[in-house]
């Protein structure tokens, strides 16, 4: 793989990745942030997990967001990081496949306004457009994961997978 | 690790640097979530205007006798509960004011600051016995949009006071956040009985269908067949 891409621009390749996914976190951390019981609603009606703990991970959840987003920025422990928001974003296809799976009529929540349609009814679309973009996310995170070495990094001896490289 | 050395000159000013973003970033994290978990808890010694039951969740109640019990869930910001309030209020106002209904209303405050103030001013005119009017009248002139800036202490003392509010107690409740805690009891309750979307209107513990909220007709028809009549 290390071959198919100029060892001058995969670098610049891996900060526009890490800039994009970070991007979006700290949106849809910050958002939620500022308004977390809405956040925490916007968890409970995905109903998948009990009330209570529903609340508590809608409550952290924002922060987790934040936390990785920023670490993406700066560059510290990049492969961690891209993989931490791989995993979130797989979470986050099977919660909405499984919502639309079982037909619920909920907002994404994703960036804030979470909770039951205003209309009441499923809108497929929705569902659909918001599981590309995630797939979209998680590719991007593959792509850290697999090219982590990226300009304007903290960590800047960060090698590639190839290399054997740790972080 | 044999990242310093590599990436050469000053290696050792660079793990500082580093060490000092995790730390802030980590930081970040940690106060965030610790502060929005501790924040959204109940208050217990929050004080609570006189009307609220603590049975239901702090709610505000009328009619604790009538053996109909609805419950109204809404947010003073969430423009749905404003079009529900406009097709609606007029009716549940004359149920409650006829004692024909058990209502506890949980003004919530999901939206943010200017529903805190708004739900914590509600409880203010409540103890002044003008809740339903304060209720109407928040609704009626809500904003265009949520938290931008129209509901300060003083421009809800001056609603209250249009209402017919003369006490001077009511200026203070406001102008002491008296209420602000025990809005984290409604929020919290609300949470936990899993009110997912404002307006959510209970009879009896169960939900009205959101399709008539905006149908008078049909709203009605679910309280009539309630045994409200």
């Amino acid at each position: 793989m290390k071959k198919v891409l100029n060892p001058t621009t995969q670098p610049w390749l891996t900060l526009l990745a890490r800039l994009i996914l970070a991007g979006v976190l700290l949106a849809a951390g910050w958002i939620k942030a500022m308004k977390p019981s809405e956040a925490a609603a916007s968890v409970r009606v995905y109903e998948v997990l009990p009330v209570n703990i529903a609340n508590t991970f809608g409550y952290i959840l924002p922060w987790i967001e934040i936390g990785i987003a920023l670490l993406l920025i700066v560059g510290i422990w990049t492969r961690w990081s891209s993989i931490a928001a791989g995993a979130l974003m797989v979470l986050f296809v099977i919660a909405i496949a499984q919502a639309w799976a079982r037909k619920l009529p909920i907002n994404c929540g994703c960036f804030g306004n979470g909770g039951i349609t205003a209309d009441g009814k499923v809108h497929a679309w929705t569902y659909a457009t918001e599981i590309i973009r995630d797939i979209g996310l998680i590719l991007l995170s593959i792509f850290i994961t697999y090219f982590p070495n990226g300009k304007f990094a903290l960590d800047s001896g960060t090698k590639n997978s190839e290399n054997g490289g740790e972080r | 690790m044999a990242a310093s050395s590599k990436n050469g000159s000053n290696g050792k000013g660079d793990k500082t640097t580093r060490n000092l973003v995790v730390g802030m970033i980590l930081l970040v994290v940690v106060a965030g979530a610790g502060a929005a978990l501790a924040s959204n808890h109940a208050v217990k010694s929050a004080s609570k205007p006189s009307a609220v039951e603590a049975t239901d969740g702090d709610g505000i109640g009328f009619n604790t006798s009538a053996p109909v019990k609805v419950d109204f869930y809404e947010d003073f910001q969430c423009p749905h509960c404003r079009d529900f309030e406009a097709v609606n209020n007029a009716y549940i106002n004359k149920i409650i004011t006829d004692g024909k209904i058990h209502a506890v209303f949980h003004p919530m405050s999901f939206i943010g600051n200017e529903s805190v103030l708004t739900a914590a001013a509600s409880a203010c005119a409540s103890d002044q016995g003008k809740f339903l009017q304060m209720h109407a009248a928040l609704f009626a002139n809500q904003a265009a949009n949520e938290n931008s800036g129209i509901w300060s202490n003083a421009k809800l003392i001056v609603l209250g006071h249009s209402l017919g509010i003369a006490s001077t107690k009511y200026d203070e409740c406001i102008n002491n956040g008296q209420y602000l805690n025990w809005t984290k009891n409604v929020e919290d309750y609300a949470g936990k009985a899993n009110i997912n979307s404002t307006p959510t209107v209970l009879i009896n513990g169960k939900p009205v269908p959101q399709n008539t909220y905006l149908n008078s007709a049909a709203f009605q028809a679910a309280f009539s067949s309630a045994g409200v009549k």
